[in-house]
Order: structure tokens, then C-alpha cells, then sequence
């Protein structure tokens, strides 16, 4: 089985450890695949031109620079670790209400997209790109203020675009999506070095991308698990 | 009279800590003539996931050493461990054995964890290794030069290195002054087997001889009961200058308190009596006598701060001598200094230990036994106990 977590943040958004370091960490743990998903923030709201102003997202102006980066760092995690680093990104349409927002994690992006976009502009042309949608913390999360329901509250309109959703973020486990039968992986969202030891994946499959997606949309020989160090 | 018996005994303790930086640069100073080069079983206990595994273990895969073999040695497939040493063999699987058994009697983790691999090595010299240590290219060469036929046992310096987080950097600064200066001092001017667990290098035979695991598995310090019995056999126990690398990381304040707690209580069930002077290699830490004899004066300050900048110099020295510079973490040092001190009392208070989530109760010469809570309750639970269960 491979050990996973696609959704990891660096200082290209609002992560405490670099890109670099961040994949050592991983690598020096024995991690299989991971996948870098920093934030694109939504800049029409109060907290998106905070993070803009912060620069804890990833713009049009750098998004290059970003994957470029990430490239660089995937071949050298596969010639040292043999692991599978896969771009991506966490679509974060903040809003004062919880209700209206809704954080994505697009796997394997290739070019830029605007979170600005509606919902369904966003997921087409994710699928145009052939990545894989994620709907990360989808239901009420211990501790936070602000939660991100948006995709479940509309679920019959946009499960159809989701290949898999978080039925677990670092601590918290949201049996909602077990309920519901949908497609499920578990994820860290890594800001910290201390967000290592959390909710994890577990895929049986090769370790290439194509596999890797195959193994999440189909969600056969996934499973979750709880790594501590 | 108080405030002068405190001033006293920061003098000695000044003149002590700079004995020991003498004695650190004689060591370093130190050199090994052999050139014999016999095959080598390194044995790498691991638990769990320390900070930079990975380059830790592939670190004895590059040595630049004629023969020698690497065993990975785990208790258990679902230790997170268990990942990172099958990549390591997958990249090395020439020299990488991984073996894996729990069934050995000890109970001391790391010496339960080592037998089956010390049975399954190949080589009559073995070298104990552990897993948060790195090294470089020259280390094998450099450690089994001083393993010449008069000696039993080869161990090394530790520097600690790699700090990111408070608790690392304070773990860092107590690793590169008050232990490695300790070693070195009983090492050079006290003649008094040093051995470190982190890197240990022995012959089968010599090992057999002072009665193997069974002599070490039932106590805690098992690198200072094997230093200690091997010097006992005539047998000498170098302190090679060759310095180790510790890497810490990411630690937190607590683990940084847990092992040095460990370790206050290991030392004063091995010294004794002799435990009582070790307050005097923290002359930082006695200082404080004085203003709390004679007020917070203008003059009690003004001595207290003219020794913590000279402290603070004396340990930016030492990281220049181990080329670990300190930089900004030297600003921690009274800090450290302070909490090693408060540390110092405890064993007279605790002597139970936490050592990789196992409980135990330490005796003299470090023997545990597990920890069972409230013995007398305990004791009465379990005849109540066997009594109604017939």
C-alpha cells in the first residue's frame, strides 16, 4: 500500500515550512506520494484581500514560478526517496458565512485557474485539464471558527464533478461522507511540521500519477489511516 | 558568609567548565594510528520516526569502507519506521538487512530490539549505532582506527545539530556543552570509561566475554553497564574525537524535559554520592545563589549578567571548536542553563522513567523494572483479585 496525503501547504501560501523542506519531511518519513496544494484565494471577499495582501495564496503572477518549483523538487524526491510529488492546488473561495464557503483541491493542475470563477467553471475546466477534484474539509471541523459547507450543503448539484471528497483532515473524521457513500480519501492539510502525525491515505496501486487518480475516482483499494510517529 | 561560600563555589564552578573545554580540545586534538580495516555489522535499532531518518540511515550506506554490512532492526512491521528502512534497502539492497523480531526477553526496548539482529550479523566486530545519528563518508574508517588489540570498545563524540524548533536548539546547546564536555572531562583528566549508546563499536568475542545481552537487558544505561564492564575485564574503552551528529529537528519543549529528566535520573543512580558535583559544569545556574542570598542589588546584577555574557561566550567557543556555530540560539543559553539546573533536582524526588512510551522504575546501576502505578495498591488489588477468582 502506498502512504499518501495530497494536501500539503508551504510558504507559497500560508504554510510555515518551505517547499523544499516540506518534501523533505515527507521523503525522510517514508511517504509514497504527496501532492503540494497551495491556496488560490477568491479575491472578491473581505478575507480573500486579506490573504492577497498577506500573500498566503498562489496568483496568475506566480503560478509558473510555483509549478516550475514543484517540478523541480518532484524529480528529486523520486531520485532520493522514490517519492511521487503531484501539483496541485487548494481552491479556497472564502467567505464571512460558512455556509457560501467551499475549499477544492484540484491533483496534477497544469495551468492556472481563477477561483473568482463560478463553482462549475471551475470543475470543467479542471476536468479539461484532466485533474482530479477533491472537496476538502467538506463538514463542520473541531475548533474552527470558520468552516467551508458550501459543497455540502449543495451536494446533489456537485457531487457529480467531485472524484473524491476528505472524510478526514488531520484530526477531525467526517462520517457524513461514509453516510453517503461517496468516494473518500484522508489528507493532513500540512502547515506545520507537527500536522505530519494525522489522518493519512493509503492507496493499492502503482506508483505513477495516472494509477494514483485512477485508484481515488474508482476508490477501489483506498483506505484510511491515523499515522503517529 | 552564605553570599561568600556562593561566590566560592561559582569560581570553582568556572574554573571547572573551563577544565572541561580543555579537556573537549585535547580530545579533539586526539589521533588514531591503525590501519586495519576488518569487516564491520553495523546494527541500527529503530522505533519510531526520528527527525531525518531517511539521510540518518542512508548516511552508513555511503561509508567509504572496504566490507562491511548495514542491519535495520525493528520489533514490529506497523512501526512508521518500518517504511523508511524498506526504502532504504530497496536502494541499497546489498548491504541493508532489515530484520524484524519481537520475541527477545529484555526490558530495555533497545536491547530487546537488538538481539536478533546482533545473532543475525555477519562479522566478528559490530558496531551499535543509533538511529538518530548521521555521519560522514569517514566515520567507519575513522572510529574502527582507534580499535586496536588492547581495546575493547570504541565510542564517539555526539554533536547535536540541525535545530528548528526551541526545543531542538535547547536540546542542541545542552548536547554541545554540558555533555560533550562532560565525557570529555571524566575521558581525559578523570580516566573514566565513556560510553555513548549512540555509536559503539565492539568484537563478538570481547562483547561475549563481559556476558552479552544478558548482562545489559535488564537495565536502562546499557552503553554505560557495557563501557563499564568491559574497562572492569581489562578491556580499554576509547572515546574516539570522531564526532557523531545528533539531529534534532523539530522537538518540542516537553521531549527536550523528557530526556534530560531520563538522563538526570540515570546519572545519579550510576554516580551516586559524585552526582552532587555536577552542579558545579553549571556555574550559570549556582549564580543565581547570590542575588537570592544577597538581594537584587546593583552589585549581585551586575555579577550575575557579567557571568551570563561570559557563559554565553565560553559556549559560542565551544561551537566554534565543534564547527557547530550557534548564532542567534546563544541567546538561549541562560535559558537552558536554568532548566537544566531545575532539572538536576528531580531524580531525588521521581525515579520513574518514560522512555518510548514505556513506564519503568530505575534502581541503582540503572536496573528497571515496569512501572506499576501504586505498588501497594496494586498489590492489594491483585490478592483481592486472585482471591475472587479463585
Amino acid at each position: 500500500m502506498l502512504l499518501c496525503d495530497f494536501h500539503i501547504h508551504t510558504k507559497y501560501s500560508d504554510g510555515s515550512v518551505e517547499l523544499k523542506k516540506v518534501i523533505d519531511i515527507f521523503g525522510q518519513s517514508g511517504f509514497d506520494v504527496i501532492a503540494i496544494t497551495d491556496h488560490v484565494v477568491n479575491g472578491d471577499s473581505v478575507i480573500g484581500k486579506v490573504a492577497y495582501k498577506f500573500r498566503f495564496t498562489i496568483t496568475e503572477k506566480n503560478f509558473d514560478e510555483y509549478m516550475e518549483n514543484i517540478k523541480y523538487e518532484s524529480e528529486r524526491a523520486l531520485n532520493k526517496y522514490g517519492m511521487l510529488v503531484i501539483p496541485g492546488v487548494e481552491i479556497s473561495k472564502n467567505y464571512l458565512s460558512s455556509e457560501k464557503s467551499a475549499h477544492i483541491l484540484i491533483l496534477d493542475i497544469k495551468k492556472y485557474i481563477s477561483p473568482s470563477e463560478s463553482y462549475e467553471s471551475i470543475f470543467l475546466e479542471a476536468r479539461k485539464q484532466d485533474a482530479l477534484i477533491i472537496a476538502c474539509h467538506p463538514h463542520h471541523m473541531k475548533g474552527e471558527i470558520r468552516n467551508t459547507l458550501y459543497l455540502w450543503r449543495n451536494r446533489e448539484k456537485y457531487s457529480k464533478y467531485i472524484d473524491a471528497w476528505e472524510i478526514a483532515n488531520r484530526d477531525d473524521v467526517f462520517n457524513v461522507v461514509s453516510l453517503k457513500r461517496y468516494p473518500y480519501i484522508a489528507n493532513s492539510d500540512f502547515h506545520k511540521p507537527r500536522h505530519l502525525y494525522s489522518w493519512k491515505t493509503l492507496l493499492n496501486c502503482e506508483k505513477d500519477i495516472f494509477s494514483v487518480k485512477k485508484c481515488i475516482k474508482h476508490n477501489k483499494g483506498v483506505a484510511i489511516t491515523l499515522f503517529r510517529g | 558568609m552564605f553570599l561568600w561560600i556562593a561566590v566560592f563555589l561559582v569560581v570553582v564552578g568556572l574554573s571547572v567548565y573551563v577544565a572541561q573545554i580543555i579537556a573537549l580540545r585535547r580530545k579533539l586534538n586526539e589521533t588514531y594510528s591503525s590501519d586495519f580495516l576488518p569487516p564491520v555489522s553495523i546494527i541500527k535499532p529503530l522505533k519510531a520516526l526520528d527527525d531525518n531518518l531517511f539521510d540518518n540511515l542512508e548516511s552508513f550506506c555511503n561509508q567509504d569502507y572496504p566490507e562491511y554490512e548495514v542491519i535495520l532492526s525493528l520489533q514490529d512491521y506497523n512501526d512508521p519506521a518500518y517504511r523508511v528502512a524498506e526504502k532504504i534497502r530497496n536502494k541499497y539492497p546489498h548491504m541493508v538487512k532489515i530484520v524484524i523480531d519481537n520475541s527477545s526477553i529484555a526490558l530495555n526496548p533497545k536491547v530487546k530490539n537488538m538481539i536478533s539482529s546482533y545473532y543475525a550479523s555477519r562479522y566478528e566486530y559490530f558496531l551499535i549505532s543509533d538511529s538518530n545519528v548521521m555521519v560522514d563518508k569517514d566515520y567507519l574508517r575513522k572510529t574502527v582506527s582507534a580499535m586496536t588489540p588492547d581495546v575493547g570498545l570504541v565510542t564517539n563524540l555526539i554533536t547535536g545539530v540541525g535545530e528548528k524548533s526551541v526545543g531542538a536548539t535547547l536540546e542542541n546547546l545542552q548536547l554541545n556543552s554540558f555533555i560533550i564536555l562532560g565525557v570529555s572531562f571524566l575521558d581525559k583528566f578523570l580516566r573514566m570509561p565513556c560510553s555513548i549508546g549512540k555509536s559503539m563499536l565492539m568484537r563478538k568475542r570481547d562483547f561475549e566475554e563481559i556476558g552479552g545481552w544478558s548482562a545489559v537487558k535488564n537495565v536502562l544505561a546499557e552503553d554505560y553497564i557495557i563501557g563499564k564492564l568491559m574497562h572492569e575485564s581489562g578491556k580499554r574503552v576509547v572515546l574516539c574525537n570522531y564526532m557523531v551528529k545528533n539531529v534534532n529537528e523539530y522537538w518540542t519543549m516537553g521531549r527536550f524535559f523528557n530526556r534530560h529528566t531520563r538522563w538526570a535520573k540515570i546519572r545519579w543512580k550510576i554516580a551516586g554520592p559524585k552526582y552532587f558535583t555536577e552542579p558545579l559544569s553549571n556555574p550559570l545556574f549556582l549564580s543565581l545563589a547570590i542575588p537570592a542570598i544577597d538581594g537584587f542589588s546593583s552589585l549581585s546584577l551586575s555579577f550575575l549578567s557579567i557571568l551570563t555574557g561570559l557563559k554565553i561566550a565560553m559556549d559560542i567557543y565551544i561551537g566554534r571548536l565543534l564547527k557547530t556555530p550557534l548564532g542567534l540560539s546563544s541567546i538561549l543559553i541562560p535559558v537552558k542553563d536554568l532548566f537544566v539546573g531545575l532539572i538536576w533536582f528531580i531524580p531525588f524526588f521521581n525515579c520513574k522513567i518514560n522512555w518510548r512510551d514505556n513506564l519503568y522504575t530505575i534502581g541503582k546501576n540503572t536496573v528497571i523494572t515496569p512501572y506499576e502505578g501504586n505498588s501497594s495498591l496494586r498489590f492489594i488489588y491483585n490478592k483481592l483479585k486472585s482471591a475472587i477468582t479463585g
